[in-house]
């Protein structure tokens, strides 16, 4: 009835064009007309009559009106329950001709929903990562501040920042922070945990407050009154299982007693290094003066009104005033500003952009596959959509409604792929290495769901619109009168090839991508560490600060007697310790002077130092290339000695002889350098993994560091100890009873074997690997059945040709020839494209990069290959069915 | 209706009613039901001719009546009314209440024998 009502009033619209205006002056026309007629009927004179029917009528005017917007406000209702009610129909049949069709809905609804869930999924974890502001009242005003050294970002000295604080005027509040290991007394086994020493502005600098208690003041960020502390909220669950009366009581921290002032709330996590607890810096006066030791983080709050550009010059000229003052340590020594964002996402933005790109991709080619799906059943539903056109729909309804049936499709999909992010985001954390910031936030929140809906919607329209302006625009007789057989097959075929040569070029640059990190996991997994890293198990060892005050003697002498407790144990090949252990944590680096050299900082190359007992090359098998190890004989009091690696041998004296030369380093003063030679080059480590380069390094014997060394490594070594079996775990209690049966007060921890280490050093990359490789995987799949599907199609079009053909004498070799070009001439045009686009896009790669250039040859090519291959598996396999056609059946039908 | 309606709501209520009743016995244009209500009421009820309209169009919105173009006994066009399912539903409703309203002013005014 509804349809009937409309279909008349659209036709009384469509023959008077009548609107409600024209209606309501005609129909109260007419009544003053009647009116007057019958009054001229009973003898009135014709002006008269109509001067009284306007009378008894009242005020026309205000008549008119009220009519009108009563008219027009039924008008506007009637618009909105047609469009609902058609929507509502339209959804009602889209879900009727899905449902009619379970196998072509199945495979879309699949396709889909693997791509808008990756998509999804990845999108979680870019949010989670790079978009989320930080958790900090005005983030984008936090900053990190470095020094910054030759063109590279460093820590601060304690001088250094005393400095910036007291002169600088653009931070409202700028703080110093220093990680640092931190034994808790926990009965007779004490626990390692890393806290920080920070001054008193750093939680104001965040902006964070207590969730108990106060953070700590000025007064106590000052020697004498530091023994303060202020909890992470893990911390107090962990050890104080969260008692609200811990504040304001002692805790017994690196020996010392320390009151518990507040407790911070569990989100804190301003260094993301999951500190535990931090205590005031309190700066001795000896400290303020040393712009030489750099080991400080400082964090600042730009002012309301500063830029970071404006802090910056500001900064710039306080460099500039300090080089001037302190010419022996801050010559050259500049200062850079960054925000706090940036230093925590870094390089990750980059990557998980690259990842995002390569997920649209695979979604691109999903929805180029449901496009050519719908472009077939299109064709199928040809002689539907021609009668549709007939009894009088017109083209803009017919696209509407295919359209809808394409949003039904969509929606359907998004939530399976809503389903299918959920598990990946999972899999997903699950997998990462967590050296990741903030990946553990990843969640399906309001701004994902928002994101997977414009998916929906985004990709409705992509793989919807053209099938359905082709449906739509169907030419209605030859439908009607062909049963849609060859109609409009032609212009089809041209979508379709189009659309196998976008989704073969989008596939072609997300395999090349993948196959160019393959080659640099390749290249990382050969890649030569420097040393050996089977069969050695290395743990790190800290003294604690008060009992090991005198000088480093009584520090030194520790860590010898835990070598020679090791040494006799069984299953103990080598073992030795040192402040750094390649792979592992800790560790500084320090400037050197050659000598003849002018002694300025300006003349010194860096170099990270590593001290080390006898034996530490051997025990870790790097190589000596020119002289010896340091051995039992280099002692305190005896001639100093080096050992230097083979890029810091050419950084500091090019091609000469190393082995006798003497370097200024660590210690001593421009009249008293305290010359170390050089005993031995070592050959280079890779010290932070395959996927570092090498560094400058030396390596000094433990017997005679300067005694101040030992607080740049806050008394903390590490040992190394090798195998004899190749077992390095099983040494793990061996190692655990040595230290204890030298002071059962002292923490092991960072238990690891270096191949494990190894192993963690790679696993971002290899992580990133694994995402990048299942994407171009699933993307060539994909595409495979998106190139199999339309040869298949044409194959099934063409039928009658076939027929003919053979009839002629072709032979069947010959169809299969013909039908396969005709497949792969589309693919051959994408690949093409494709490494065009790979040229370009790789370069987003380059940082991820190893071994290998964005643009290898080795890999496009062998890329292009896989590809073309599977494209001509997807081809034949249908092209060859083309020669089951059976001539006579063909040309009958 | 509630109880509560006003008394403009009451006067409407009643034109209504009357347009109501005067299509039950087929469709008529706007001037057919001014005709007939001055008939049939003998001119005992007074309203401007042109509230008629407003009245037609708010019940065409509601649903109760529904209009179509023909032509009047004079050949001219004109816009016919016609009662819907839900406009007889409507009339009942209304001649129910009013014959309570009735009945209940009655009581009060007219003492019974």
């Amino acid at each position: 009835m509804a349809t009937l009502g409309r279909t008349r009033r659209q036709l009384a619209s469509f023959l008077w064009k009548a609107s409600v205006e024209d209606e309501v002056d005609a129909e109260l026309g007419f009544h003053v007309e009647m009116r007057t007629r019958e009054l001229v009927a009973r003898g009135m004179d014709p002006a008269a009559a109509r001067a009284a029917a306007e009378a008894r009528f009242g005020d026309i005017r205000a008549v008119n009106a009220a009519c009108r917007s009563i008219g027009n406000q039924r008008e506007r209702d009637m618009q909105r329950t047609e469009y609902f009610g058609e929507l509502a129909h339209d959804v009602r049949f889209a879900f009727r001709q899905l449902a009619k069709a379970p196998a072509f809905t199945a495979v879309a609804v699949l396709t889909l929903a693997l791509g808008v869930g990756a998509t999804t999924a990845i999108f979680s974890a870019v949010e989670a990562v790079v978009l989320r502001p930080l958790p900090y009242p005005q983030p984008e005003r936090l900053a990190i501040v470095f020094t910054s050294w030759k063109g590279r970002d460093g820590s601060v000295s304690a001088g250094d920042f005393t400095d910036w604080r007291k002169r600088s005027t653009s931070f409202a509040d700028i703080a110093a922070v220093n990680l640092k290991g931190v034994t808790v007394a926990q009965g007779d086994s004490p626990d390692r945990v890393t806290g920080a020493e920070a001054t008193a502005g750093f939680f104001n600098v965040y902006g964070v407050k207590p969730q108990l208690g106060r953070v700590f003041t000025a007064d106590e960020d000052t020697p004498g009154r530091d023994n303060v502390v202020v909890l992470s909220d893990g911390f107090w669950h962990r050890y104080f299982a969260g008692d609200r009366e811990i504040v304001g009581r002692t805790v017994t921290l690196n020996q010392r007693p320390y009151t518990v002032v507040g407790i911070m709330p569990a989100s804190f996590d301003p260094t993301d290094s999951h500190e535990q607890l931090w205590m005031p810096a309190a700066f001795t006066p000896d400290r303020i003066a040393q712009h030489d030791e750099h080991y400080f983080t400082i964090v600042a709050r730009l002012k309301p009104a500063v830029s970071l550009a404006a802090a910056q010059r500001e900064m710039d000229a306080i460099a500039k005033q300090m080089s001037v003052e302190y010419p022996k340590t801050n010559a050259e020594g500049g200062v850079h500003l960054q925000p706090l964002t940036e230093t925590i996402v870094g390089d990750y933005r980059t990557r998980l952009l690259v990842l995002l790109g390569a997920v649209t991709c695979v979604l691109l080619i999903a929805c180029g596959n449901v496009a050519n799906l719908l472009l077939a059943r299109g064709a199928a539903r040809s002689k539907e959509l021609a009668i549709r056109t007939a009894i009088g729909a017109g083209r803009a309804r017919i696209l509407r409604q295919l359209l809808t049936e394409s949003m039904v499709l969509s929606l359907f999909s998004t939530l399976l792929g809503l389903a299918i992010a959920w598990g990946g985001i999972h899999v997903l954390i699950g997998a990462a290495p967590a050296s990741i910031p903030r990946l553990a936030g990843t969640r399906i929140d309001g701004w994902v769901l928002l994101f997977s809906l414009g998916l929906a919607v985004a990709s409705s329209v992509l793989f919807g619109l053209v099938p359905a302006l082709r449906a739509a625009s169907g030419n209605l007789q030859a439908s009607l009168r062909e049963g849609g057989r060859t109609a409009v097959a032609s212009a089809r075929d041209r979508i379709r090839g189009v659309l196998v040569t976008a989704e073969v070029g989008i596939a072609l640059t997300l395999l090349v991508g993948a196959g160019l990190l393959i080659r640099s996991a390749i290249y990382l997994n050969k890649v030569d560490p420097g040393f050996d890293t089977r069969g050695v198990l290395s743990a790190r060892v800290a003294l604690r600060p008060t009992d090991y005050k005198q000088g480093g003697e009584e520090a030194k002498q520790s860590f010898e007697r835990i070598v020679a407790e090791l040494k006799n144990r069984p299953g103990v090949q080598a073992v030795a310790v040192a402040s750094q252990a390649p792979l592992g944590p800790g560790g500084g680096s320090n400037g050197l002077i050659p000598e003849g050299s002018v002694m300025d900082i300006a003349h010194a190359v860096d170099a990270r130092l590593r001290m080390v007992s006898p034996g530490f090359l051997a025990t870790m098998k790097i190589p000596l290339i020119a002289g010896r190890d340091i051995n039992e004989q280099d002692i305190a009091g005896g001639i100093r000695v080096m050992v230097v690696s083979a890029s810091l041998a050419k950084a500091l004296w090019k091609g000469d002889n190393p082995l006798g030369k003497r370097v200024a380093c660590c210690e001593g003063a421009p009249d008293d350098p305290k010359w170390k030679t050089v005993v031995g080059v070592a050959a280079d480590v890779r010290s932070r993994g395959p996927t570092v380069d090498v560094a400058p390094e030396f390596y000094l014997p433990m017997a005679q560091a300067p005694a101040e060394a030992w607080s740049w490594i806050n008394r903390t070594m590490t040992v190394v100890l090798r195998a004899r079996n190749g077992d390095a775990a099983a040494l793990t209690p061996a190692l655990r009873a040595a230290v204890r049966s030298v002071d059962p007060t002292l923490p092991v921890y960072n238990v690891a074997t270096l191949q494990a280490q190894l192993g963690d050093s790679m696993a971002e990359s290899r992580f990133h690997l694994m995402l990048l490789t299942t994407l171009g995987v699933v993307g060539l799949l994909l595409a495979a059945a998106g190139i199999y599907s339309v040869i298949a199609y044409f194959v099934t079009l063409r039928t009658h040709e076939i027929g003919v053909r053979m009839a002629l004498g072709a032979t069947p070799a010959q169809i299969v020839r013909l039908m396969t070009w005709q497949g792969l001439r589309p693919v051959i045009a994408g690949a093409v494209l494709g490494a065009l686009l790979a040229t370009w896009a790789t370069r987003l790669l380059q940082g991820s990069l190893y071994g290998v250039s964005a643009n290898d040859p080795l890999t496009f090519f062998a890329v292009t290959a896989v590809l073309l291959l599977v494209a001509l598996l997807a081809t034949i396999v249908p092209a060859r069915r083309a020669t089951a056609v059976d001539p006579t059946t063909a040309l009958h039908g | 209706m509630a109880a509560t309606e006003s008394t403009k709501d009451r006067l409407h209520g009643t034109l209504d009613a009357l347009v109501l009743k005067t299509l039950s016995w087929g469709p008529r244009h706007g001037y057919a039901v001014a005709r007939w209500l001055e008939d049939t009421t003998q001119n005992a009820i007074q309203i401007e001719e042109g509230s008629l309209y407003p009245a037609l169009y708010r019940m065409e919105r509601k649903g109760w009546i529904e209009a179509e173009w023909g032509t009047s006994e004079l050949g001219r066009k004109a816009k016919f009314y016609k009662l819907t399912t839900r406009g007889k539903r409507q009339l009942k409703l209304e001649t129910t209440e009013w014959a309570e309203f009735a009945q209940a002013v009655s009581v009060v005014l007219v003492p019974t024998a």
